[in-house]
């Protein structure tokens, strides 16, 4: 009897301390964790305009409730936050405390931000550890993009990491399935090469009064929609460019897996040129506006019911072009798909501590609850934007019969895409350079000259070449840069 | 009391108050307000704005213009290096071609369709005050928000006007193709600033003298030779203001491009290429380089039509 006992009383043990355990490592960092922050002094932040930081502005008088640090948060149109912060950042400044900063800037930034895992060894109680365990329920893709040569710089906020939106309605119409293979011989999906893109943007291209789906359109239809504008295209051909296996410049590693130097190579400008040349092809199938297009427009497009595929699309407008559809095309339904490739533009909007900020420690706290499980739930539930947390995206409240469509559907997309483009994430060079940010706003002047016909594409792929060189060599003084003739 | 004032004013204790009063030496108030240092009151704190805020970054872009820097660093001190690199900069010459391109049409389209919009409300009619009201609300708006409201409006698929245009059997235009985006963008300025020309011109034509032009009446001068010989030369000397105000203004121009075409589908001008260089590549040295540029293009086109005004006016001949 008394061995049954002491056999019971060690496995409700064993029992009781596994579901502890399981408790404990499932427990999440939230406002509680905080500990009394010494360093009262208000804290200076700047984030762009819109739903995402409305709802989130609660969160943060939640904060301040709890430590007792004032946070004042400016708030401009996006395309303002790099030159804002920019200026701050470099003249030393130290007026922003924490930083909102688009992953392409990271290393940019990194002399003027704080390695986080040094401000956890210095303000957390649980430690490096703890900040480890905490982080490692985010996307290890986008995780990556806030590292600076193996630092963490900043933690992710939402991500607007890419992919391919179709008419998954008409893509699963049997005429529409039929008439295509009768047409190109092969099955209706959603493109992978860029012939079938290509094919699916001539094919759905049709006049006001032609049929889609058996029935009388009324209005012209486009196959494509794209955003060519002098502003979003860079991130459309980033994600044809890294699908080719290419990128902006090649990332070459020492044996010991140091940066070492970035080489244009033969096969980044060919590639370049070829996506330039693809690109350029695919627009004739997409509406003239798109030549000045922004993501809103071409959302409207497809919402509207005007065009059947985006073949880059920010992840975070999946809902948004869902809820038009459902307004607009009664039996419409999209489906979320990669992109031509495989390897999309990726990345998020962060945060990181400035190295200047007057109160470091409230600073990383508030980075800390920025990016906690309880933060991102609210981007995604309030804010209608994605969060980079895997336990966020993987809640069963995403995956209901109601919430499948387009959530569930959405969710299960960037888990699986982020899993499988961590291993070339490392070496994007984006998120290798000092440049990065600089080199990135001059590719969204000069990849739309082609398109417009302002350059040809032997110009254009030149002058990137060339504005490489020169701005990451002026720029970036840590890794050289070269061009391989 | 005596010994006070006079430790005060270091002058001889045994003076009488009168005396005092006459020598004594004048308080910082008398010196600010008298006659001789009056006006150097008002200047010195304009003067000293001025100096701050206007001087101080003209010296601090004058001596980039000649370094290279990237807000990074000491500035390394170059030369020319950046004027010479601007003058072989194709994007560079494009731009400022298509900026005097837009000043041309800008100016001629503003004046032309305002002189004939205030000839034509320099009369009396029905409903003048709410006409002349309504005339004035684009220059109330800020003209970032004006540009992005007609991004929208001109947009090809959704924008308000191909809808208006197909409505009527017109078709869609599509307004930012390369060939149109340019004229469009003149076309979004002409609609916000003809309101200005318009109403400068409208009060020169309202304080014209009367009588000159009832004796070309009576003499049987016909409307065309009254406009041409009389009504034209007088209004010139506000033809020019106009001309040299604009030609200022349009030099500069930005907000039309930032919320429509961000300088693509070519309509980069020059302000926009010194904002891409100087602010989102930070290539501070060489947008410095550009700015001054602009600025003395800017002196040397107004230094031009100032000298004309002057000569309509009759100040030089």
């Amino acid at each position: 009897m008394k061995r049954i006992a002491a056999l019971l009383s060690c496995a409700l043990v064993i029992i009781g301390g596994t579901v502890v355990g399981a408790m404990a490592q499932d427990a999440k960092f939230g406002l509680e964790d905080i500990p009394e922050i010494k360093n009262k002094s208000a804290l200076n932040t700047i984030v762009e305009t819109g739903q995402v930081w409305d709802r989130i502005m609660p969160y943060i008088e939640e904060f301040t409730k709890k430590t007792g640090v004032k946070i004042n948060v400016e708030r401009v149109a996006s395309p303002v936050v790099y030159s804002k912060e920019n200026v701050e950042l470099m003249g030393g400044t130290g007026y922003y405390d924490v930083v909102y900063v688009e992953t392409a800037w990271t290393t940019e930034w990194s002399a003027y931000l704080h390695k986080l895992e040094e401000l956890a060894s210095k303000y957390d109680p649980a430690g490096v550890e703890g900040f480890r365990q905490d982080i490692a329920h985010h996307s290890p893709s986008i995780l990556i993009c806030g590292q600076a040569y193996g630092e963490q710089m900043v933690l992710p906020f939402y991500t607007y990491h890419m992919s391919m939106f179709v008419r998954q309605d008409v893509f699963d119409d049997p005429t529409e399935q039929a008439n295509f293979k009768a047409k190109y011989g092969y099955e209706l999906k959603a493109a992978a090469t860029a012939k079938e893109l290509y094919d699916q943007g001539e094919f759905f291209t049709r006049k006001k009064g032609d049929l889609l789906k058996g029935k009388p359109l009324e209005h012209d239809l486009y196959g494509l929609a794209m955003m060519a504008g002098a502003y979003q295209i860079n991130d459309e051909i980033s994600c044809r460019m890294w699908g080719k296996g290419a990128d902006y410049a090649t990332v070459v590693r020492d044996a010991d897996g140091k940066l070492k130097e970035f080489v244009i190579t033969k096969k980044d400008k060919d590639a370049l040129k070829e996506t330039f040349a693809e690109y350029k092809k695919e627009l004739q199938w997409a509406s003239p506006g798109c030549l000045t297009a922004n993501f809103d427009f071409v959302v409207a497009q497809q919402g509207e019911g005007r065009a059947i595929i985006q073949p880059h699309q920010f992840s975070n407008c999946f809902a948004w072009t869902a809820s038009i559809v459902k307004e607009k095309v009664p039996d419409g339904k999209l489906g979320i798909w990669p992109t031509v490739g495989g390897q999309p533009y990726t990345g998020a909007w962060s945060v990181g501590v400035a190295k200047a900020s007057k109160n470091p420690e409230a600073a990383y706290w508030l980075v800390r609850y920025l990016a906690s499980f309880e933060c991102h739930q609210a981007v995604m539930k309030e804010g209608g934007q994605l969060s980079t947390r895997m336990d966020v995206l993987s809640d069963p409240m995403w995956h209901t019969a109601e919430n499948k469509y387009p959530f569930g559907i959405l969710c299960d997309y960037l888990i699986d895409s982020w899993k499988k483009q961590a291993a070339y994430v490392p070496n994007y060079w984006y998120f290798n350079t000092k440049a990065g940010g600089k080199v990135y706003e001059m590719q969204m002047n000069v990849f739309h000259k082609p398109m417009a016909g302002e350059a040809s594409v032997d110009q254009a792929v030149q002058e990137v070449v060339a504005k490489t060189l020169e701005l990451t060599s002026k720029f970036d003084k840590t890794v050289p840069i070269r061009e391989e003739k | 009391m005596n010994a006070n004032r006079a430790r005060e004013t270091l002058i001889d204790p045994t003076l009488s108050d009168q005396a005092l009063a006459v020598v004594r030496k004048p308080s910082v108030w008398e010196i600010l307000t008298s006659e001789k240092y009056f006006k150097w009151t008002l200047l010195i704190p304009l003067l000293l704005l001025l100096l701050v805020f206007m001087l101080y970054p003209l010296f601090y872009c004058i001596y980039y213009s000649f370094h290279e820097w990237g807000m990074q660093g000491d500035a390394l001190f170059i030369g020319l290096k950046n004027y010479r690199q601007m003058l072989h900069d194709g994007s560079f010459m494009e731009a400022l071609a298509r900026t005097l391109e837009v000043l041309v049409i800008c100016i001629v389209a503003e004046l032309a369709i305002g002189l004939g919009l205030a000839l034509l409300w320099n009369r009396e009619f029905k409903g003048q005050n709410i006409v002349r009201g309504l005339a004035l609300l684009p220059l109330l708006v800020a003209p970032l928000v004006l540009s992005l409201l007609w991004n929208f409006m001109l947009e090809y698929d959704f924008g308000a006007v191909n809808q208006i245009l197909t409505a009527v059997g017109l078709g869609k235009v599509y307004w930012w193709s390369p060939q149109f985006a340019l004229f469009t963008i003149c076309l979004i300025t002409i609609w916000q600033w003809l309101p200005f020309s318009i109403f400068v011109l409208l009060a020169g034509l309202r304080s014209l003298p009367r009588d000159v032009f009832e004796a070309a009446k009576v003499d049987g001068a016909s409307g065309w030779y009254t406009f041409r010989r009389l009504t034209l030369p007088m209004l010139s000397p506000l033809i020019m203001i106009i001309v040299v105000l604009r030609t200022m203004w349009l030099i500069r121009l930005f907000d039309p491009l930032y919320g429509t075409t961000r300088g693509g589908v070519g309509t980069e001008l020059l302000d926009w290429i010194v904002y891409r260089t100087a602010f989102v590549y930070f290539d501070v040295g060489y947008g410095s380089a550009m700015a001054i540029f602009s600025l003395f293009l800017t002196i040397a086109l107004c230094a031009v039509m100032f000298r004309l005004l002057m000569k309509s006016l009759g100040v030089i001949k």
